[in-house]
C-alpha cells in the first residue's frame, strides 16, 4: 500500500534535510562559480602554463567520478592535518568539481564576444578588472545563463552523494526515515518527486534569467 | 591472508575485480538503455496514445532527481513493495538502464526532429511504408546525428556507475573504499582508483572520436 499518511511526523527532519541541502548548494554555487570564473580567464589567457593547469583542472574534474573525489578528501584531509567536518568537506569538493564545469560554460560565453568591444574598452581606458566585470561578464552570461543554469542544477543533484560522508541532508535524513518506518518505497518516490520539482522550478528561473539578460537581443 | 595494515598483493587482484564489475555494469546498462531509450523514442515520435506522454514524464523525473535516491528505490523501495528481491548488481542495472534510457529518449527524439521534414513527405508520397521510412531515411540520418551526443552521454554515464558502490556493488569505488579502510591510505588508494576512471573515460572519448569519424565520412564526401 502507498501509504504517505505516517509520514507526516517526519516532516520537519524531512524540512531539515532540506535546508542543509539548500545551504550546501547555494554555498557552493558561489564558491563554484568565482572558481570558474578564474579558472576560465586562465583558460583564455595568453599565459602558457595558467592556461595548461586550468586545461589540466578541467579535464580532471570532469573526468573523475565525484564520489571518489569525496573519499580522496574526506579520508585525506585529516591525514594532512586539516580538520573539517563533513559539511566544509563537501562544500569544498562540490566547489572544485563544478568550478571545472563552470569554467567551460563561461569560456563559451566569454569566446562568443566580440573582440571589438573589448578593444573598444580598452580605446576608453577601462582598467581590465572594470572591462572583465562590467563588460566582459555581463554580456558572456546572455549566453551561459542557460547552460550554468544546468550545471547548477547537476550541483544540487550531487549533493545527494555527500550522504556516503554522513552529511544530514534531503538524501541521508530520508535514509534515516526510511529505516526507521520500514516504508522506503514512498519515502524514495517521494524524494525522486521533491528534487524532480526542485529542478523544475529552478530550471524555470533559470529561463526567465536568461530572457532577461536577451531582452535586448532580437534573438532572444 | 593478508595482514590489518598495508598493501598486499592481492589488492591487485582486488582491484581488477571490481574494474571488471564497473565496466560491466556499465557495457550492460548502456546497452540496455540504448534498447529501452529508443523504444521510448520511438513511441513518443509515433506519438502512441497515453504511453508516450507517460513514459517521457518518467523519463523526466529520471532526469531530474539524483542517481543515488534512484539506486535506493529501485534496491530497498520495489522489494518493500512487491517482495521480489533483487541482488545490488541487479538493482544497480535496472537503474542505469532506466536512467540512461531517459537520457537516450531524448537524443533520439532531437536527432529525428534533424530531420527535414519535406523529406518524410516525399518518401510518403513515394507510398513508401512507415517501416521502410524509419528504416531507410529516418535511421541512418538520426543516427549519425545522435553519435556525438551518445558518446558525451556514455563518458558521463561511466562516471556515474562509480555510485552504485552506496548500494553495495562490489565495483572500482568500493574496492577503493574497502583497501582504504584497511591501509588508511588515502593518498595511495583514491589517486589509483580516480586514475582508473580517469583512463577508462579517456579511452571511451578516443573510441567516440574515432566512431564519429566513421559515421560522418559521408559529410566530408558530400562537400568534395
Amino acid at each position: 500500500m502507498f501509504d504517505l499518511s505516517s509520514m507526516m511526523q517526519y516532516l520537519p527532519a524531512f524540512l531539515e534535510g532540506f535546508i542543509m541541502t539548500a545551504k550546501v548548494s547555494i554555498i557552493s554555487i558561489g564558491f563554484s562559480f568565482i572558481l570558474g570564473m578564474i579558472i576560465a580567464l586562465m583558460r583564455i589567457s595568453t599565459h602558457k602554463i595558467l592556461k595548461y593547469f586550468a586545461l589540466a583542472y578541467v579535464d580532471m574534474f570532469r573526468n573523475i567520478p565525484f564520489i571518489v573525489l569525496i573519499f580522496f578528501s574526506y579520508y585525506g584531509l585529516p591525514e594532512i592535518g586539516i580538520y573539517i567536518d563533513a559539511f566544509w568537506t563537501g562544500v569544498l569538493t562540490l566547489s572544485l568539481a563544478v568550478g571545472a564545469y563552470t569554467a567551460e560554460t563561461l569560456r563559451a560565453g566569454i569566446e562568443s564576444i566580440d573582440k571589438g568591444i573589448i578593444e573598444a574598452a580598452k580605446s576608453f581606458g577601462l582598467s581590465p578588472f572594470k572591462i572583465f566585470i562590467k563588460i566582459i561578464m555581463p554580456i558572456a552570461l546572455t549566453v551561459s545563463v542557460r547552460p550554468l543554469g544546468s550545471v547548477f542544477i547537476n550541483l544540487i543533484l550531487t549533493t545527494s552523494i555527500l550522504s556516503a560522508i554522513t552529511l544530514n541532508e534531503l538524501t541521508g535524513v530520508s535514509k534515516v526515515i526510511a529505516s526507521t518506518t520500514f516504508r522506503p518505497f514512498e519515502v524514495y518516490v517521494f524524494l525522486v518527486f521533491f528534487y524532480g520539482l526542485l529542478t523544475f522550478l529552478l530550471s524555470g528561473l533559470f529561463n526567465l534569467w536568461h530572457l532577461r539578460l536577451n531582452k535586448y537581443n532580437e534573438a532572444g | 591472508m593478508y595482514g590489518s595494515e598495508g598493501f598486499s598483493i592481492y589488492d591487485i587482484i582486488l582491484w581488477a575485480q571490481g574494474l571488471g564489475v564497473s565496466v560491466g555494469v556499465f557495457i550492460l546498462s548502456m546497452t540496455l538503455g540504448l534498447l529501452l531509450g529508443v523504444a521510448i523514442g520511438l513511441i513518443r515520435y509515433y506519438q502512441i496514445a497515453f504511453l508516450g506522454k507517460t513514459l517521457m514524464m518518467i523519463s523526466e523525473f529520471l532526469k531530474n532527481s539524483p542517481i543515488i535516491v534512484q539506486l535506493f528505490l529501485v534496491y530497498f523501495g520495489i522489494p518493500a513493495v512487491t517482495g521480489i528481491d533483487m541482488t545490488p548488481i541487479e538493482a544497480a542495472v535496472w537503474t542505469l538502464s532506466a536512467n540512461t534510457a531517459a537520457f537516450i529518449a531524448v537524443i533520439i527524439i532531437s536527432s529525428i526532429s534533424s530531420i527535414e521534414p519535406r523529406q518524410l513527405e516525399a518518401a510518403r508520397s513515394f507510398a513508401l511504408s512507415e517501416f521502410v521510412i524509419l528504416r531507410k531515411i529516418i535511421f541512418p540520418q538520426a543516427f549519425s546525428v545522435s553519435i556525438p551526443l551518445l558518446v558525451g552521454l556514455a563518458i558521463n554515464q561511466l562516471q556515474v556507475t562509480s555510485l552504485i558502490s552506496v548500494i553495495g556493488v562490489y565495483d572500482l569505488t568500493r574496492v577503493g573504499d574497502i583497501v582504504n579502510q584497511r591501509t588508511f591510505e588515502p593518498f595511495i588508494v583514491w589517486p589509483i582508483i580516480g586514475a582508473t576512471y580517469f583512463i577508462l573515460a579517456k579511452l571511451l572519448a578516443h573510441l567516440g572520436t574515432r566512431l564519429e569519424r566513421r559515421f560522418s565520412q559521408h559529410k566530408i564526401m558530400s562537400e568534395l
